[in-house]
Formats: structure tokens, C-alpha cells, sequence
């Protein structure tokens, strides 16, 4: 007993330097950070210098002959710029008070904002003829002419409601093809804007008094556990719970991916008999899996350790209940011993890599699967549907670990029962994918089919 | 007798293939025992049973005294027929990899790993990665992972295979330098000459069945072969009269030089001292004993036709990817 633990250890030990002692290693374990950091910070900048800003005409017809007149303004690039730095204090009105301070700086939101459109207003009498108007959106322009980027056309009503109607009439927008969705939110912005403020005016009402009487602030909420009080963030617990089942798919991927590789390729160039002849299969299969379970967590450990500190950097680390952490290594280490059993199972079976796909895809899609449920667990984290799936192997963990991430966690109980569940069938599996790598080691030659694998566990 | 070995009624089938069949074997420890036969023959399937990557359907195995070799695994040394290494791996790091696998200490195991490479002309590799060197320089690395542990039981499979004439000379020498350490070898080879220069003792396999289990010394004595080489000293000489001396029975010439086959019961010493007093001989030799040639005679005898003895005796004298012994 002792000398197989030894060298399960040393297989073990092995398997890790190989993954971690090497420059490939070192690239792919920072690769994604630094992905992140390059979406998060250099692609907005890179997006923001590289937009030209939008310049062209934009004809009205009004023939309420109140609108465009205040239109002109409302589409006056201030304005425009205005509304934009409104709208992104709004949205981060809950956010935790480093991240607006961070976000609302002046050069942060001169970027969020951007160049406004820079765009000139033709007024065209109240009768012009609308099909001609069309026909001047789809005019050619010189090259260094103006667009023709939109036709408004207000509806007569649209500032004093017609006799016996409680409703307003609005207006019709016209635009070419290939025109900027953005463009059409800044029109219904300004349109929006220069109605009201001649509805107002038509009515003799004080503006500053009805937009006090509709302004209700949204109240940032608190969530009160037992002992503790912290600030609800909508946003972090919406992230979360995809978070965490990526941090678990990409954990087994890592160490499952590279346990395929190595046990193809320890086959392929005929070590395996060599080892055999030191280690029992099923002490090189454990020493394998827990090897790669190392290099995994060790990434794993990474990527928990940058979150943590960007939370910390942005004072939000009061946000995240400290005990996921742990459930999230617990239901890493029972999903990783399942899905690493199948992929060492699938890597003695097969001669090559190119053989691994067609087993492969079942297992793809399993781990694909907390994916397309993440959103629908994470908004109804006590639903039936997503309770129920806490108990079905080998997505339960995905599922609990989701539910863990979200605003309303379950019962205790679930949870530990997820947790034997998952142990169960991990052990299960195990067993079967022990058999197969024994029988699948030593033989060369057809790939097998899942009736092959079948044969091979029952002979082993 | 001390057994290294022992092999009772042993019985392999793969599907509806047998592999192996009714297989008894029982080598004594400190014995260099030669596994012989055609590729194919069942040699692989019977030592990947002796070390429990295979296990047999029927029968019993017994391997320095345990059930199983998996309760002796650290006693032995095996070099199986396909082999091969960590490509990425650097040599020391491989050698001592497989000596701690074998139960030594890391020191112990580093410490072993120049010396080896010297011993079999790789001085200074061990810092080299093994996708670096040449193939017979890996073959004789794997052989050293083989032996680094100094085994009680040595099993290769297939040793010489692929190596060029150097290789299998510095191979030979370690294997019996192994030997005289008091390990017990076991190789199996489909080349006969490298067990004939080898073995103290041959067991030949055939269409999964043993058909020889003999020492070599008894060997040369049940299969005496009862031919003599003799070639002339002077080349125009007429040795007509050779046919006609006491006890010969057929006499063959090839290029210059005579095949002299003689009877049953005939002393071909007192044949060789006529023939070199009838005709001044340049080489006057009594045939050796070839394996190929007695295995070729028993599985030929009562159930091949000769187009089946040619065929065999093709199948165990060609090389093929194996070297022949320097």
C-alpha cells in the first residue's frame, strides 16, 4: 500500500512538472487575463479612437410647426454629449462608489461618450411631399457631401392630443440602409426630449415641477444575512454565478484536455508498456489525474487569487461570501475526478487524437451544458427545473454551484446532497473508466466504438 | 532448485485467437533462458503475462515467489519489445524517473545514472533531452531504465531489435555482465543466432505451444548435426575421393567449398583427421548447431510439408528489423 501511494506520487508529481515546467504553460495561464484585460481596457479606448464621428443631414417635417425648432437643439452635439453623460451616471448609480468614481472621471467618461454625431437639421414645409422626402434618403451623395441619414416626420398630434383622446401622436423615422442602430436611440432621444418640452409648454405646466413629481429614485438595496448587513449589487450577482460554472468547466478542460493529450501521446510513443512494467494501470491513472488535478488547481488558485484582487481593488470584496470559494473547490475536485476518469478513459482507448473526437463529443456537450443553463438557474435559482438538476450527475455540481452564485442560495441540505451525489457517480465512473484505461492501454489498432468500451470494462 | 519463474499450464485467448496454450516454464534463478520463435508466436503475450500486464485466462504464474508480478515489480528489470520515452524528457530525468518507479531514492537513482551511460558508451547525455538522441542511443537509454534498479529478474523483450551492430555488441556485454551480477534473464528474440550465442537454455514457442524446452549443451547433443566444412587449400585440388571415404554419405559442394554430410553413428573426428590427411585443407570445421534448423525440424516433423519448413525457416532467419549479432 505505501509503495503504490509512492508511486502514484511520483507519476503524480511527474505529470504536474511536465505541465507546469514549460513556457506554453506560463503563456496559456496568463493568455487569459490578459484577454480579459484587453476587452476590459485597451478594446474600449481602441474602439472609441477608432469611431469616426457620425456627420450628416437629417431632414424633419413637422407639421406641428413646435417640435423643430427644439429638435435643432436636442441634436446640437453638446446636447447629445449632455444626454450621454446623464444616461451613464444613471447606470452607474448602484455601483459600488471606487467603480463610479473610477468610471465617472473625466477622461473615463469622455470616453464612454465618445464623439457625438455631428449632424445638420433641414426643416421642410409642414406639406412637403413624403415620397419625395423618401426619395432624397436614397439620393447619392459627393464624396465629400453630407449623408442623408434620416427622415422625421412628426404626426400632427404629436403635441396637443387630438379632441376626445387621452394619446398623443408621435412621429414616423425614415432611414436608408447601413445606417448605425445608435443613431436611431439619438434621434428618439432629441425627438423625445423636444416633445415633451413643447407638450409642456403647450399645457403651461412648470417643467422642473413635473420632472420632480415623476422622479422616484431606484433605492440601492441592502441584503441583510444572518449577522451581517452588505450592499446588494445587481450586476455582481447576475456575473457571478457565470463565473464560477466557467471557473469549473475551465478547470476540468485544463486538466482533462492535457490528461487526453499525454495519455494519446504516452500510447502513440510506446512508453506506456514501459511504465506498466513499474506502476499497476490503475496507479498510473490516479497518478495521472491527481497530477493534472494539481496543474489545475494551481490555475485555478491563479485566477481566484486576480478576482479577489481586482474585488479588493475596487472595494467590492465584501460582496462575495467567502464560503463559495470553498464549495467551488469542493464541486471542482468531484465534477474534475469524473469528467479527468472519462477523458484518461477515452485517451488509453484511442490510437490518436484524431480518434478522441468522436468519444469526445458526448463529453463536450456535458460540459457545454452549464452554459445554456446558467441563465435560467441563475434567475430562478429555486425553480423545479433548476433543483432537479442539482441531483442528475454530472451536471448536478454545475447546477448547485450556479444556484450557490446567485442572490437566493439553497438549503444547506441541497447542497451536501449534490455533493454525495456527485461523489457517488465520480466514483462510479471512475471505476468504469479504470477498467477501460486497463484493457485500452496495451491495444492498438480500430478505434472503438462505445460498444467496444462496454466489452472491454466487462472483461477487465 | 530456487525458481525465478514457473509457468503452469498457462492459457491465453484473445477472442477466438489462442495465444497461448497449456504453456509450462520454469526457469531457476540465476539462469539466461532464451524465448525463441517466429513473430508471432506468442513470445510477447507470454512475458506480458510473466509481468501481469496480460493475465491469463487459465493456469498458474508464479514470479520470484510471488503470485503475481505485481508483488515483486521492484525486483524487476523489463525492456519490452515495444518501447519507447519521454521525448521531452531529459535523460538523468528519464533514468531516474524509472529507478524511483522502481523503489529507489531520488539520490541513489541520480547518482547511478552517469555511470551507466558510461558503461554503455553515452557519457554526458544525461542533460540531453531524449528527442535529442539518435535511436540506438535511446535503445541502450531504455535498456539502462531496465536495469538501474539491479533487478533479480530480467525480462527483454526483443532486445536487439532495430539496434545496429555497435549497439548490440555494448547490449550483449551489459545483458551478460547482468547475468554474472546473478540476475535471472529471460529474452525472447525471433532471431535464433542471438539466443544460440546467448543462452544457456532455449525455449521455443510455436502457434502459441511450447515445442523445446532444452539447455543449449544438450541441445548440441541431441541435434548433432553430422556435417563438416572443408575447403581445400589449393584450389585446383581434386577431392573426388571424399565421397568415397568410410562414413560419409553425401558430399555437396558450394563455391569452392564441400558440405560432407555422414552417417548415423559416424565419429567426425576420425572423419576430419582422413579428410585432412586425403586433402590439404585451408578450414575443416565441424557444422554448429543452428536453432532455425532444429526448429525447423520439430515443427516440420509428421505435419509440414517442405514448402512449410521453407516458409518457417524464412520467418526465423530473416532479420527483418532486427540486427544480427556482432
Amino acid at each position: 500500500m505505501k509503495q503504490s501511494v509512492r508511486r502514484i506520487g511520483l507519476v503524480a508529481g511527474r505529470e504536474f512538472l511536465a505541465a507546469v515546467m514549460n513556457k506554453g504553460f506560463v503563456i496559456g495561464l496568463l493568455l487569459m487575463p490578459a484577454i480579459i484585460a484587453l476587452l476590459v481596457v485597451v478594446f474600449p479606448r481602441l474602439m472609441n479612437r477608432n469611431v469616426p464621428p457620425v456627420r450628416g443631414e437629417v431632414a424633419v417635417i413637422d407639421p406641428t410647426g413646435q417640435v423643430a425648432t427644439g429638435l435643432r437643439a436636442a441634436l446640437a452635439p453638446d446636447a447629445i454629449a449632455a444626454r450621454r453623460r446623464d444616461s451613464a451616471t444613471r447606470a452607474l448609480q448602484n455601483a459600488p462608489e471606487v467603480v463610479r468614481d473610477a468610471a465617472t472621471s473625466t477622461p473615463a467618461m469622455d470616453r464612454a461618450i465618445g464623439t457625438p454625431p455631428q449632424l445638420t437639421i433641414l426643416e421642410r414645409q409642414a406639406n412637403a411631399d413624403l415620397q419625395r422626402e423618401k426619395q432624397w434618403l436614397t439620393e447619392p451623395v459627393a464624396a465629400d457631401g453630407l449623408r442623408h441619414l434620416a427622415l422625421i416626420v412628426l404626426q400632427p398630434d404629436a403635441v396637443v392630443a387630438a379632441a376626445g383622446s387621452a394619446k398623443y401622436g408621435s412621429y414616423e423615422l425614415f432611414i436608408p440602409q447601413n445606417i448605425d442602430d445608435r443613431l436611431e436611440t439619438e434621434l428618439y432621444d432629441a425627438v423625445r426630449e423636444s416633445l415633451v418640452a413643447a407638450r409642456i409648454r403647450t399645457h403651461n405646466l412648470n417643467r422642473t415641477e413635473v420632472e420632480a413629481v415623476m422622479n422616484v429614485r431606484r433605492a440601492a438595496s441592502v441584503t441583510v444575512a444572518v449577522g451581517e448587513e452588505r450592499r446588494t449589487n445587481v450586476a455582481f450577482n447576475r456575473f457571478l454565478p457565470f463565473v464560477f460554472a466557467g471557473l469549473l468547466v475551465f478547470g476540468i478542460m485544463i486538466g482533462g484536455q492535457t490528461l487526453l493529450t499525454q495519455t494519446v501521446e504516452e500510447k502513440s510513443n510506446r512508453v506506456i508498456e514501459v511504465l506498466l512494467s513499474a506502476v499497476s494501470p490503475v496507479e498510473l491513472m490516479a497518478g495521472k489525474i491527481l497530477g493534472q488535478m494539481a496543474v489545475s488547481m494551481l490555475v485555478l488558485a491563479v485566477y481566484i487569487g486576480i478576482g479577489l484582487f481586482a474585488l479588493m481593488s475596487f472595494a467590492m470584496i465584501g460582496l462575495l461570501n467567502p464560503l463559495l470559494i470553498l464549495y467551488l473547490v469542493m464541486f471542482f475536485l468531484i465534477s474534475y475526478l469524473l469528467f479527468a476518469a472519462v477523458f484518461s478513459a477515452v485517451g488509453a482507448a484511442v490510437n490518436e487524437m484524431r480518434e478522441a473526437q468522436s468519444l469526445m463529443t458526448p463529453v463536450m456537450l456535458v460540459l457545454m451544458a452549464p452554459w445554456m443553463f446558467a441563465t435560467v438557474i441563475g434567475r430562478e435559482p429555486n425553480s423545479t427545473f433548476a433543483v432537479a438538476l442539482s441531483f442528475i450527475p454530472p451536471v448536478n455540481t454545475f447546477a448547485m454551484m450556479i444556484r450557490l452564485g446567485s442572490a437566493t442560495p439553497p438549503p444547506t441540505w441541497q447542497v451536501l446532497l449534490t455533493m454525495l451525489v456527485g461523489l457517488a457517480a465520480a466514483c462510479v465512473v471512475t471505476w468504469f473508466a479504470a477498467k477501460i484505461f486497463k484493457v485500452g492501454l496495451l491495444m492498438h489498432g480500430k478505434p472503438p466504438n462505445m460498444s467496444t468500451l462496454i466489452r472491454w470494462a466487462r472483461a477487465a | 532448485m530456487q525458481l525465478a519463474l514457473e509457468l503452469k499450464r498457462v492459457r491465453k485467448t484473445f477472442g477466438t485467437t489462442v495465444a497461448v496454450e497449456g504453456m509450462d516454464l520454469a526457469v531457476p534463478r540465476g539462469a539466461l533462458y532464451g524465448v525463441i520463435g517466429p513473430n508471432g508466436a506468442g513470445k510477447t503475450t507470454c512475458i506480458r503475462m510473466i509481468m501481469s500486464i496480460l493475465f491469463p485466462d487459465s493456469g498458474e504464474l508464479s514470479v520470484l515467489g510471488q503470485r503475481s508480478a505485481l508483488e515483486a515489480k521492484d525486483r524487476i528489470g523489463y525492456l519490452p519489445e515495444e518501447r519507447g520515452v519521454y521525448r521531452k524528457m531529459k535523460v538523468g530525468a528519464f533514468l531516474t524517473y524509472m529507478a524511483q518507479l522502481k523503489g529507489l531514492a531520488g539520490e541513489d537513482a541520480a547518482s547511478r545514472v552517469p555511470r551507466l551511460l558510461q558503461e554503455v558508451g553515452l557519457p554526458g547525455v544525461e542533460s540531453k533531452r531524449c528527442e535529442d538522441l539518435s535511436k540506438g542511443m535511446l535503445q541502450r537509454v531504455q535498456f539502462l531504465g531496465a536495469i538501474i534498479h539491479q533487478p533479480d529478474l530480467l525480462i527483454l523483450d526483443e532486445p536487439f531489435s532495430g539496434q545496429d551492430p555497435v549497439s548490440v555488441r555494448v547490449l550483449r556485454d551489459q545483458i551478460l555482465k547482468e547475468h554474472r551480477r546473478g540476475a535471472t534473464v529471460l529474452l525472447s528474440t525471433h532471431v535464433m543466432a542471438n539466443a544460440e550465442e546467448m543462452c544457456q537454455h532455449v525455449v521455443m514457442i510455436h502457434q502459441g505451444r511450447k515445442v523445446l524446452d532444452e539447455a543449449m549443451s544438450g541441445l548440441r547433443r541431441q541435434f548433432d548435426p553430422r556435417t563438416i566444412h572443408f575447403e581445400p587449400l589449393e584450389a585446383n585440388a581434386n577431392p573426388s575421393s571424399l565421397s568415397g571415404m568410410t562414413g560419409v554419405e553425401r558430399v555437396e559442394s558450394v563455391d569452392g567449398t564441400y558440405r560432407i554430410s555422414l552417417m548415423p553413428g559416424t565419429d567426425p573426428g576420425v572423419v576430419m583427421a582422413r579428410l585432412a590427411t586425403a586433402v590439404a585443407p585451408a578450414r575443416i570445421e565441424l557444422a554448429r548447431l543452428r536453432l532455425e534448423d532444429v526448429f525447423v525440424r520439430i515443427v516440420s516433423e509428421g505435419e509440414h510439408s517442405d514448402a512449410v519448413s521453407q516458409a518457417l525457416r524464412a520467418s526465423v532467419t530473416a532479420p527483418g528489423p532486427e540486427g544480427a549479432l556482432a
